[in-house]
């Protein structure tokens, strides 16, 4: 096998047998080891330790803002008259979408019988439970009386009010709820063995406790796996058109008006092949530093970076097909509303958002057709903070420019961030970092079961003799 | 995973070179002379409307067909893109549907003459009267003119035959060849394959379809066709593989599990229809933007709420129901029963996105035509013409595909 500085190349496309997934001279005691033993160390690499801090702190930094807005008012944010969506909405439908690629890889992929899946498979998951959190977090410190932000749930109460089911802010509240659930079900479910597998290695009470307890007493007989892969099989087909349906109805938060820009028809699977795309885009960020620090480069191949890049690739020509499609249509649609709006993201106030977007999102992954950038641990890199820089701004772009500039000229208005905007916003990079390091240390980051089920033979045989994976 | 033993194909039958010859004349024969005679009796008793009738007819069953040959076309691209194994078995007929694109252009003709001619039907923006009082077709006429209608059709199906035509060469070649480097260039072709059928599908059901209707306009449009002819794809592959399996063909070749996939997929493609039919509809009722709503409103009204009802039910709710268990999908007869019917809704949804928009002015009345009827069969004829005598010419596998072995043993778990 030829050797790509230091990582061994398991990207071959001879179409006479399937690549190998678990690289190396490994067994399944092995895996087992390498990924238990991240979690076992005594302490984590000193990276983890710089890595941790710095989030703490913008975790803190996010606090202390929510306390300040709460104290003050949303006042405090650069929200105005016509742009009441801020940062707030734009960082909401940014965490949402990076939150797609870890139930696309546990369901969607896992339908498709893409066996690379399981490698990355667990963190992805992990990934969208925080991305979500955050997500989660902005509408809610958005309504200004977050006192009453219960009353988004339908609960009665003593005033008769009641949630407006025809908003599609209301349906957002259900979609995300409901997505939230079932990847924490999704990715609790399947950890459960690898909590079984921590809970026997531990050697100390309270890990033995803690791992005991949400191991829920797996033993690993025949019956519990026969459980566990039905729950799992339906868990997953469940969690399929949630996939979809959740970025779809963030969608019809915008479609759903009529306001030129954000009422188009393209928007729910342009959404959705967008978040996926960022997903993807935040996986690969996190990827790459993850599997060096914790030394999974066997588990983490080059094989799943190539195919992450090329996931990347396809939908990131999706999201660039349905710009196109909007810019041609308004075009089309012989709308004058339609047309200045679409313009107006190209050369108006914010068309330097639009075309990072555009540099971003579309062009940078075109570097992805080559398989010496496909290939490239720097490349994937740096793209995919490309990726998701681009993908922030498109949010802005859409919520930010469509607002501004609507039908009425003497309602125009132009957005500028405040301090506390933008520090808000870091502060949500510190929640999400500080929820997956620590999983990273205490969790199973590999799922240990899943990729044994892909491996193609049990003993050590020697790294040059890494066989298929199988069909 | 078990894997079954590896069948040897050598024992199967895999050609049906004494079959469908006679096959494809038959219909082919049948093909023309339902549509002359059809032709006929609508201008003897049409007289006045008949070119117009004849035109708004033939353009739906023509965009029917070529939605199956475009869905064969995605089919074979999709498998090369993902280096799919379970699939060989099945990819050589989806190779010859796609196949069918040379015929799909000489069949388009008629529809191009009629806007060369600049006349009303089908394509009322190709009419120059219409235009001079039309002030929203005048902005758009940059892109809706005869020329450029002519020169995107030429570039269209350039596209779709080159590929087409590549797929089925190279793996017909690898057939005798069984060279490996085969795959991986359909591989490398598919890619890029893929980016151009998707741009020129988009602007083929703008050109050919939403274009109808020339004030009316949806950026999901493209995306709704390409559903449809997705959904349309699978269930020809799976009555297919059952009417070449009853002739004894392929018989331990395309097992249930293959089958099991295929209505998978079918499954999968429906779902994924109602999504972009309801993102669609529900984003243009919420709005309620009357440019946009008049498209649905012909089709809520004289007639047409009942054929939209018959899509929103036996296109998704009654196949989704019926489809959704494994069972079904592992029994042959079940599968193709529901594939038949899925073909049929997906005749009716060509149907509903053509007929209604091609009147002048007047709403128009859901009835089925005479027209209706012989075209569908007469460019239907042609189609199985097309397909049925280019199965004949190969075999129906891919021979040598480094991945039939894998394909063979293929269970689902």
């Amino acid at each position: 096998m030829a050797s790509l500085a230091g990582e061994i190349d398991n990207t071959s496309d001879d179409p006479r047998v399937r690549a190998p997934l678990v690289v190396g001279d490994h067994d399944l005691a092995s895996v087992t080891e390498s990924v238990a033993r991240v979690a076992e160390a005594p302490r984590p690499p000193r990276a983890w330790y710089i890595a941790f801090a710095i989030s703490v702190s913008a975790l803190a930094i996010l606090g202390v803002m929510i306390l300040y807005l709460i104290f003050t008012g949303v006042g405090v944010w650069g929200v105005n008259n016509p742009v009441g969506w801020g940062f707030a909405i734009v960082n909401f439908v940014f965490w949402v979408g990076i939150g797609h690629a870890g139930t696309l890889i546990s369901a969607i992929l896992f339908l498709f019988r893409q066996k690379w899946r399981t490698g990355i498979n667990r963190f992805a998951e992990a990934m969208t439970i925080f991305a979500v959190i955050c997500a989660g977090m902005f509408p809610g410190i958005h309504v200004g009386r977050i006192w009453f932000t219960y009353w988004m749930f339908p609960v009665p109460n003593q005033m008769e009010l009641w949630p407006q089911f025809r908003s599609p802010l209301m349906w957002d509240l259900f979609a995300v709820g409901t997505y939230f659930t079932v990847s924490l079900m999704f990715w609790y479910v399947g950890m459960i063995p690898d909590l079984a597998t921590f809970r026997d290695r531990a050697v100390t009470r309270v890990r033995r406790m803690l791992y005991g307890f949400f191991a829920l007493g797996w033993t690993g007989a025949a019956r519990h796996w026969h459980r566990y892969e039905r729950a799992y099989l339906i868990l997953a087909a469940l969690a399929t058109p949630l996939v979809l349906s959740v970025h779809s109805v963030v969608s019809f938060d915008f479609a759903a008006a009529q306001l030129p820009g954000w009422h188009t028809t393209i928007l729910p699977p342009y959404f959705v092949a967008g978040a996926i795309f960022s997903g993807f885009g935040m996986v690969m960020t996190l990827a790459v530093p993850a599997r060096q620090l914790f030394g999974l480069k066997h588990l983490i191949t080059m094989r799943h970076l190539e195919n992450m890049s090329k996931i990347i690739l396809v939908t990131g020509s999706m999201v660039g097909y349905a710009y196109l499609t909007e810019f041609f249509i308004s075009w089309y649609s012989g709308n004058i509303f339609e047309r200045f709006a679409f313009i107006g993201r190209a050369m108006g106030p914010y068309w330097w958002a639009y075309w990072i977007m555009v540099t971003c999102n579309v062009v940078t992954p075109q570097l992805f057709w080559f398989k010496r950038c496909r290939t490239s641990i720097l490349v994937l890199f740096i793209a995919s903070i490309f990726v998701n820089i681009g993908m922030w701004f498109e949010r802005f772009v859409i919520v930010i420019s469509s607002l501004s500039a609507d039908f009425l000229p003497a309602q125009w208005g132009y957005y500028t961030p405040t301090l506390i905007d933008i520090l808000t916003l870091i502060g949500s990079f510190g929640l999400f970092f500080t929820g997956f390091l620590l999983f990273c240390r205490y969790l199973p980051m590999v799922a240990i079961a899943e990729i044994k089920a892909v491996m193609p033979r049990k003993h050590r045989q020697g790294a040059a003799a890494a066989g298929e994976a199988g069909a | 995973m078990t894997h079954a033993p590896v069948i040897d194909i050598k024992n199967e039958r895999r050609h049906v070179d004494d079959l469908t010859p006679a096959l494809a004349r038959r219909a082919g024969f049948t093909g023309v002379l339902v549509l002359v005679v059809g032709a006929i009796l609508g201008y003897v008793f049409g007289a006045d409307h008949f070119a117009e009738q004849f035109l708004r007819s033939y353009l739906a069953s023509y965009c029917f067909f070529l939605s199956l040959a475009l869905g064969g076309l995605f089919f074979v691209l999709l498998q090369h893109l993902t280096y799919a194994g379970w699939s060989v078995v099945v990819r050589r007929l989806a190779e010859v549907v796609a196949c069918a694109m040379p015929l799909m252009a000489i069949l388009a003709l008629p529809i191009v003459m009629a806007v060369l001619l600049g006349w009303k039907y089908p394509f009322s923006w190709a009419n120059a009267d219409v235009v001079a009082h039309d002030a929203l077709i005048q902005k758009k006429q940059a892109y809706l003119n005869a020329p450029f209608f002519l020169l995107r059709t030429i570039i269209y199906f350039a596209v779709w035959i080159r590929l087409a035509s590549y797929f089925h060469a190279k793996s017909v070649e690898q057939d005798t060849t069984g060279d490996v480097e085969l795959t991986r260039r359909m591989a490398k072709v598919s890619a890029p394959g893929m980016l151009l059928f998707a741009v020129t599908i988009t602007l083929f059901s703008f050109d050919y379809i939403m274009s109808l209707d020339p004030h009316w306009f949806s950026t999901i449009f493209g995306v709704y066709f390409f559903a449809g002819s997705a959904v349309g794809i699978f269930a020809v592959l799976i009555i297919m593989a059952y009417l070449l399996q009853r002739e004894g063909r392929l018989e331990n070749v395309i097992t249930t599990e293959h089958y099991h996939d295929v209505g998978k997929f079918m499954f999968a493609f429906i779902v994924f229809w109602a999504y972009i039919a309801f993102s669609q509809y529900m984003l243009i009722w919420y709005a309620n933007i009357p440019e946009e709503t008049e498209w649905y409103h012909v089709r809520q009204t004289g007639g047409w709420e009942r054929v939209s009802l018959a899509l929103l039910f036996g296109h998704f709710f009654i196949p989704f129901l019926a489809l959704i268990s494994r069972h079904p999908k592992r029994r042959k007869n079940w599968l193709v029963a529901g594939a038949v019917w899925i073909l049929l809704m997906h005749w009716i949804d060509i149907y509903w996105l053509t007929i209604p928009a091609a009147h002048d002015g007047a709403e128009p009345h859901a009835s089925l035509h005479l027209l209706d009827a012989t075209c569908l069969i007469g460019l239907g004829g042609l189609f199985v013409w097309s397909v049925a005598g280019r199965l004949a010419h190969q075999s129906l596998i891919p021979e040598r595909d480094p991945r039939l072995a894998e394909s063979l043993a293929f269970e689902n778990q």
